[in-house]
């Protein structure tokens, strides 16, 4: 061991260069993690209100299923038979999850433990079983790949003044080649699945609320709970999907659970909490992206570490639910105790 | 999960390349010649890897049982995630995998993952199930973290770490193999001695509590013996995969019994079936990991479980249900058997088939397939011709009780629950099934004996269903019925 | 005026209704005819089947037999007309909305897919918060509400939908002696208005003073008409005595052999 498992830190090296002269690597990279941590963690956040947080680990996992499948029956991994792969896999999962619970006496929780740990091993056995066909192996699943994300591009042409405009920009070459402007087909994909989310929330937001909130209003409002249920399912498996390449079946979790679970200990207004659920997502990537920088090790797992941080910070510190506050209001209240049983004797004489 | 299988299974048949660098020094070699050096213990990666997956099989199945029955299964799917980082930091102690230290570093990880849940759950807003998500996740990034940092630095090899992620069975060593040991004696050693406290506990927590067990400690004692059977499993299953192990034998096996102790001998013997089968696949194939393999015969077992357990199966069930549908199909014939023969005062032998289709307003090809019905269960016999079908003694008493049946609960339903008279009818057509002796006792002395329906019509006494077979041995006796008319 | 009546559906009809739980019969032929402008109160033992009765005439529940008109229609046609009060721990209290959401979501029915609550449907609100004497909390987070002002704003929420026939799940459960008298001028007001309400209670001491019609529930319907007439010893007894054994053990048969 040569080096210190902890690397001395370099501001030039691991904060300024990689946004100056790495620019066409790290731009792409940021801005995949920042999609990929919005939109899970806006999906997320009505998993956690409909206390659905560990279905979404199920159908993170399973999902590896129909992707082994989709790999086993085309042989590659096209974009819409993945997609396709997913949905089959979200439902399957949430179908069979439903199954166990309803005709055996075993309870919600062991029935989600048995379906996605066995969707799940099914997918590696696959997956290991056409190994060396696809670029696709156990890591990958693990901790996905998302520094390849900016390897594999695509051309769009766009409005030759828009060119020129962006040509005095700096680095302005690493991007506009030929005329057109070069992206990472990864962060295109990522970038219209979160835009799809942000809009679908953003247009049922009444009926995502009340089905959330309260299911019998919900009924008498004639909103159908299960196509609500089925529908979000859908959508989780979509977007678990697009995620994967770069952040593997494990750490979507994290994806999907920490924004919210920080916006959450922040504030009580549901508003609110989406818009701290961006910004915990912009947050985690710059510093997590930094991070891995720093300790040379996975991105997607220095993406969690960072999220993981802020939630432990909003922990902390937080306004509503935060440790200290409750602390330093329990001090307060040991401290003014016997003049608030003075006070409230005197009223009740 | 059966093409899982199928896989496996054409794998047994075509010649495999072995893992050379795993097994030993055979390069080649055929799957018969494969399963022969398996089944003859010869290797000692064999048999370390057999008697290791024997042991993990046996305490993932005792913990696994509890946390199942506690509803706690997903509590052991983040415990297991939250490992990881122990494992790395274990390795890290002196970069090389000690058992000892990962073991250590592991359960410490396991155990500080339960407490932030625990700790989430009582300090914030936040619900279980995202406690624990966050925290497996978050746990798990950690640890892909410290790995890959690993990877990193000692120069592509993590040094055999890879093995935690999916496990590998092959790669259990003697140290490993008797630290299992140690551990596994311990769990069921702890267990058979506490097995009333835990059983108490994990059945009403409030009551033991007021009984005054120590529910808090024993918990923590059921945690930490949950960390050391995840911590022991790990290396032949996997960090990802340790929660099937612990979940689903238990859950099979809570499928096929009622009774804890012999949940727990289930669970361990589904436990180690998974286990040894996991291990023996993953040896004869080139390059399956154990924990998924072992993962799939679990998820076989609990499907059998759950298709043809004797009790709560769900084709038994559903064979139930059908004879249960037959029966009252029969007894459904019975009753308008009974009533063609009381619309003509019980006058004349038998009920002819046309008869029988009007009543039913059925075909008579339809009526004819349900009198063959009654006669295979010898409830009547059709007569030569066949388009008459009279009852047997048991028929005859059978229709008799169907139809006390039906009019005592409506008439029941009328008097008693104060229901409309036109409305008691459909009820009393699914009642009149379910019906014990016992309740129909009930219902004749709280309506003190009546005879009469609400509708009127005679309810058939015990005597019409003793005079039975003498009614139907000769039509002189039928007007007795007349008595109650 | 009773040939208007005959004229006007009756806003709730009942009929030959037997509902199971867990495919165990809690309701046997409940037959009960609800005119307008009547306040019925639903009154039972624990297990009566009193909720089952209001979640059955809403259509959540599948029917064993009988149907369900409202308004002269299937419910789920007229479910518009229809507002429900859950019980108060039905729902999660510490779902991050405040006071003036849970209000506006009583206008979700009055607004299309797509549409956002206007500036009329907060008016309504404000008003209907008012009514419960809630307005000053209309911003707060509904987790720091006491169990008596999570009742009110579930009855705003009621009232901001402005149905015809209501439901409401033992509104009384739990609250303070202020919001009980409260909720007791607004079911009045309501009733004044000429809507019908249908309300599960518990308590028998103020269940003559509340409500000027009954129900009186037990498995199946003991009697139902003017408070009256029929709050006496014997129907009272009939309700909470013990002597319907035999309805819940074949009750219990039908539900283990149906399994």
């Amino acid at each position: 061991m040569n080096e210190p498992f902890i690397p001395a830190f370099n501001w030039q090296e691991h904060v300024i260069s990689p946004w100056m002269s790495e620019l066409s690597m790290t731009l792409p990279i940021v801005l995949m993690a920042f999609f990929v941590i919005t939109s899970c963690g806006l999906i997320g956040n009505y998993l956690i209100l409909r206390r659905m947080a560990l279905v979404g680990d199920a159908i993170s996992h399973s999902v590896l299923a129909g992707i082994a499948g989709v790999v086993v029956f085309t042989g590659g991994l096209q974009v819409t038979g993945l997609f396709i792969g997913a949905l089959v896999a979200g439902v399957v999962t949430t179908v069979l999850i439903e199954l166990i619970h309803r005709y055996s006496r075993v309870k919600q929780d062991a029935a989600i433990g048995i379906t996605f740990t066995t969707l799940f091993a099914l997918g590696v056995i696959l997956i290991n079983l056409k190994a060396g066909q696809v670029h696709i192996d156990e890591e990958c699943v693990l901790y996905g790949e998302i520094a390849f994300v900016p390897l594999d591009q695509t051309k769009i042409s766009i409005p030759l003044a828009m060119v020129q405009a962006m040509d005095n920009l700096p680095l302005a070459g690493e991007f506009i080649k030929g005329g057109q402007l070069v992206v990472a087909t990864g962060v295109l994909r990522m970038a219209i699945v979160t835009l799809v989310v942000v809009a679908l929330i953003w247009a049922f937001y009444k009926e995502l609320l009340v089905s959330s909130f309260d299911s019998a209003l919900a009924y008498s409002l004639g909103i159908n709970a299960n196509m609500v249920h089925y529908a979000l399912m859908s959508l989780l498996s979509i977007v678990v999907v697009s995620a994967f390449e770069s952040v593997g079946a494990i750490l979507v979790v994290a994806m999907l659970i920490l924004p919210g679970a920080t916006a959450h200990l922040l504030s009580t207004r549901l508003p609110v909490i989406m818009a701290l659920t961006v910004l915990h997502a912009a947050l985690s990537t710059l510093l997590g992206f930094h991070l891995a920088k720093w300790l040379d090790c996975s991105i997607a797992g220095a993406l969690v570490v960072a999220a993981m941080g802020l939630f432990v910070l909003a922990w902390i510190f937080g306004i509503h639910d935060g440790l200290l506050g409750k602390w330093l209001r329990q001090r307060r209240v040991q401290h003014e105790l016997p003049e608030e049983i003075t006070q409230s004797s005197s009223l009740t004489t | 999960m059966r093409y899982g299988f199928l896989f496996i299974f054409l794998g047994l048949l075509v010649p495999e390349w072995v893992w050379a660098e795993r097994i030993g020094d055979i390069s080649e070699t055929s799957a018969f010649e494969q399963a022969r050096r398996f089944f003859s213990f010869q290797d000692p990666a064999v048999r370390y890897a057999l008697v290791g997956s024997i042991l993990l099989g046996i305490s993932c199945g005792l913990l696994g049982s509890f946390l199942v029955v506690r509803k706690m299964a997903l509590f052991g799917d983040t415990l297991s995630h939250a490992v990881l980082p122990g494992v790395a930091l274990g390795f890290l102690w002196n970069m090389s995998k000690d058992p000892v230290a990962i073991f250590v570093g592991a359960t410490l990880a396991g155990l500080l993952g339960g407490a932030m849940v625990t700790l989430i759950k009582q300090t914030t807003r936040l619900k279980e199930d995202t406690a624990l998500g966050l925290v497996l996740a978050s746990f798990f990034a950690i640890g892909i973290c410290l790995l890959t940092r690993i990877q990193n630095i000692s120069t592509g090899s993590k040094g055999g770490l890879d093995a935690y992620l999916f496990g590998q069975a092959a790669s259990l060593g003697r140290d490993d193999v008797i630290l299992m040991a140690i551990i596994t004696v311990l769990a069921v050693l702890l267990i058979a001695i506490f097995y009333k406290e835990l059983l108490l506990t994990s059945f009403d927590a409030a009551f033991a509590r007021a009984a005054g067990f120590p529910v808090t400690m024993i918990h923590y004692v059921l945690m930490l013996l949950l960390a050391f059977s995840v911590v022991i499993a790990l290396q032949a299953v996997g960090v990802v995969l340790v929660s099937a192990m612990l979940i689903t034998p238990a859950a099979a096996a809570y499928l096929l019994t009622d009774r804890m102790h012999v949940m727990l001998l289930l669970a361990s013997v589904f436990g180690v079936t998974a286990g040894a089968a996991g291990a023996f696949f993953s040896f004869m194939s080139t390059n399956l990991p154990t924990g998924p393999l072992m993962v799939m015969g679990a998820s076989l077992v609990f499907v059998l479980a759950f298709l043809f357990g004797p009790r709560h199966g769900v084709v038994s069930r559903w064979w139930r249900r059908q004879s249960r549908s037959a029966q009252i199909q029969r007894e459904n014939t019975l009753k308008a058997i009974y009533h063609v023969l009381e619309g003509r005062s019980f006058e004349g032998e038998g009920v002819s088939l046309r008869e029988l289709a009007e009543k039913r307003r059925e075909t008579i090809d339809e009526v004819r397939g349900q009198s063959r019905e009654l006669k295979t269960h010898q409830m009547a016999t059709l007569h030569e011709d066949g388009d008459s079908v009279h009852l047997t003694p048991e028929g005859w008493q059978r229709a008799c009780e169907i139809v006390r049946n039906h009019r005592l609960w409506e008439l029941y339903l009328t008097n008693e629950a104060s229901i409309a008279p036109d409305h008691v009818h459909d009820d009393a057509e699914v009642i009149e099934h379910v019906l014990g002796e016992e309740t129909v006792r009930q219902l004749e002395r709280t309506l003190n004996h009546a005879t009469k329906d609400p509708h009127g019509r005679p309810i058939p006494g015990l005597m019409d269903l003793k005079l039975g077979g003498q009614i139907m041995g000769g039509p002189a006796t039928v007007p007795g019925y007349g008595r109650t008319t | 005026m009773s040939e208007e009546n005959a004229k006007t559906p009756v806003p709730l009809e009942l009929h030959d209704l037997t509902v199971s739980y867990h495919k165990r019969p809690v309701l046997w032929g409940v037959d009960v005819e609800v005119t307008a402008g009547q306040l019925v109160g639903v009154i039972g033992p624990n297990g009566a089947g009193k909720s089952t009765l209001i979640k059955a005439a809403m259509g959540m529940l599948p029917l064993n037999s009988g149907w369900v008109k409202v308004f002269g229609e299937p419910v789920e046609k007229n479910l518009q007309r229809v507002g429900y009060v859950p019980q108060r721990e039905s729902v999660d209290w510490d779902f991050p909305v405040s006071v003036m959401d849970v209000v506006l979501m009583g206008r979700y029915g009055h607004l299309g897919l797509f549409k956002r609550p206007a500036k009329s449907d907060r008016e309504k609100a404000r008003e209907c918060l008012e009514k419960v004497k809630m307005l000053p909390y209309a911003d707060r987070q509904i987790s720091n509400l006491s169990g008596g002002q999570q009742q009110r704003v579930f009855l705003a929420r009621a009232l901001a939908q402005e149905s015809d026939l209501y439901f409401m799940d033992e509104p009384f459960a739990g609250v303070d002696a202020a919001t009980e008298t409260a909720i007791v001028a607004i079911l009045q007001e309501l009733r004044k208005q000429g809507k019908t309400l249908l309300v599960v209670h518990h308590d028998l001491t103020t269940a003559r003073e509340y409500f000027d019609s009954l129900l009186l529930l037990n498995m199946r319907v003991v009697a139902f008409g003017p408070t009256k007439a029929i709050f006496n010893q014997e129907l009272l007894q009939r309700t909470y005595g013990g002597r319907l054994t035999i309805l819940s053990e074949v009750a219990e048969a039908v539900g283990s052999k149906a399994d």
